[in-house]
């Protein structure tokens, strides 16, 4: 699965809150249409590392490079890059005062100046893709916590992303709505998205990802196929924590 | 966004009480709501019963005194719209990353919280008329607005703080600026927060309004002073004065408390 240039490049990056290293040393090359999933327990810095591939976290130390752009140089308009990678997040932050179809046309009107008429066709077709189609002039609030993300995916998506981030995309969904979200994930992978996920989904993890970072104290102790992972784990920690969730 | 997520536990409340306005009745809260009925029924009738059985000299006091009511309201509305500006302003600056403005922002929040309404607008009245003369209107209405400014400013910072932080993490991330997250997606979400107590500060404005009289500002309080220094029936005419503020604060308050109802309700969260 690795191209010659990685689309994310992740060296040796640190962060620190205060004097607790949140991130330490972390190193993490993800390819073009790669689907990298990040797990590990509670507090191992998982999303910490996912939030900075834009920036939402700034780090301490190391260099992130996201589709050529150094995120640390100067230069470059952090939001040109944010442009171009969709993020999803745990609490779904939909807009409550939009109805879901401006959920999905504010950005590529205001940011990319997309014709109106136009972004509410595209916006229509991305919410058919997710299957809520139905559901395009309510308000978020009027909708279940399966479809508020479904909504929130396909937001990111409006943007035409290169790259996607979920950060613990089911982590806030009664459980019977897990799967219609998890379904549209990995409807979004066999198109062919970068996708990089910190999730707890095993299943999701199996069947989806390319490579499976595992994280603990802000390092990364161990990257595996799924294949090799699950079956059998090197580090004495991945496997201690195998035994406990599965 | 960092600034937000940073201070989470300093004010994240959503409703905003602002102290000093009039009690706003909530039909939840029976006790207001009859206290309400009740001085607004004793208001009503007190003022009926006078105009009616004592016309000489209420009635006279009655026809005198409009002009000042339509002055009041003009500086308590010029004031508020431009004090609404100036909070805007203030608002964003005290929640600025950048430490100077931030600064300065928050200066002038202290110095206007520090120094009583009615010295403050002597100060800018004579401070401003060594500068240029400005007809006493717009003296009046430029101190009322720098010292609403301040207090509506915090309106706006406890408005702004208390939208949740996704939401401006949402907007970054999707390639959206600091500004033009605050105003697409934070600011029309404040404002539900923020509009009820902009209600009560426009009636604890108007009432303070009465102190531009000593400028001679010629607004409810002024007319009666008149009134009362030429026909010395200052018991009277006050009288008439307190009752037509008591009538006037009233009505505002019970249209902000439907306002509020009407915002409870559209709320789309």
């Amino acid at each position: 699965m690795s191209n010659d240039s990685p689309i994310i490049r992740i060296a040796d990056v640190s962060k620190y809150f205060d004097a607790v290293a949140a991130l330490s040393h972390v190193s993490l090359d993800v390819g073009q249409g790669e689907k990298v999933v990040i797990i590990g327990p509670s507090g191992s810095g998982k999303s910490t590392l996912l939030r900075t591939i834009n920036r939402l976290e700034n780090i301490s130390a190391g260099r992130i490079v996201v589709d050529g752009f150094d995120l640390d140089d100067k230069t470059v308009d952090i939001n040109k890059v944010r442009m171009e990678v969709g993020m999803v997040f745990q609490s779904f932050n939909l807009f409550p005062h939009k109805t879901v179809l401006q959920n999905l046309t504010l950005a590529p009107i205001k940011l990319k100046g997309m014709d109106p008429a136009e972004a509410d066709a595209m916006a229509r077709r991305l919410l058919d893709k997710v299957g809520i189609l139905e559901k395009a002039d309510v308000f978020p609030a009027k909708l279940s916590g399966g479809q508020q993300q479904r909504v929130a995916i396909a937001r990111a998506l409006a943007m035409s992303p290169k790259i996607m981030l979920f950060d613990e995309p089911t982590s806030a969904l009664d459980p019977e709505m897990i799967g219609e979200v998890l379904d549209v994930m990995v409807k979004l992978a066999r198109e062919g998205m970068t996708m990089v996920c910190v999730t707890h989904e095993m299943g999701f993890a199996r069947e989806v990802a390319d490579r499976i970072v595992f994280m603990d104290e802000g390092q990364i102790l161990e990257i595996a196929t799924p294949a090799e992972f699950f079956t059998s784990p090197r580090h004495p920690r991945t496997q201690k924590f195998l035994e406990q969730i599965l | 966004m960092k600034h937000q997520g940073k201070c989470p536990v300093e004010e994240p409340q959503v409703v905003i009480d602002v102290g000093d306005g009039a009690a706003i009745p909530k039909p939840s809260d029976k006790g207001l709501v009859s206290a309400w009925r009740l001085s607004f029924a004793g208001a009503l009738i007190v003022l009926g019963y006078l105009l009616v059985f004592h016309p000489d000299p209420y009635l006279r006091i009655f026809k005198f005194i409009p002009d000042g009511i339509l002055i009041t309201f003009q500086v308590t509305v010029c004031s508020i719209a431009l004090a609404l500006v100036f909070g805007l302003i203030t608002g964003l600056g005290r929640i600025s990353r950048n430490k100077y403005v931030n600064l300065v922002a928050s200066t002038y929040v202290e110095i206007v919280r520090g120094v009583p309404l009615l010295v403050q607008l002597f100060y800018i009245y004579y401070a401003l008329g060594r500068i240029v003369q400005v007809p006493d209107l717009l003296a009046a209405v430029l101190s009322m607005s720098v010292c609403y400014g301040a207090y509506m400013g915090e309106v706006f910072r406890a408005g702004i703080l208390a939208i949740p932080v996704g939401q401006t993490e949402a907007a970054r991330s999707l390639g959206f600026n600091r500004a033009q997250t605050m105003y697409h997606v934070i600011l029309p979400q404040a404002w539900r927060t923020i509009l009820p107590p902009v209600g009560n500060e426009f009636i604890a404005l108007l009432k303070d309004t009465s102190l531009v009289s000593i400028l001679g500002v010629a607004d409810l309080l002024r007319r009666g002073r008149e009134f009362a220094s030429e026909s010395f029936m200052y018991f009277e005419t006050f009288t008439m004065v307190a009752v037509v503020y008591l009538i006037i604060t009233l009505v505002l308050s019970k249209l902000v408390s439907i306002m509020e109802e009407r915002l409870s309700h559209h709320v789309k969260r």
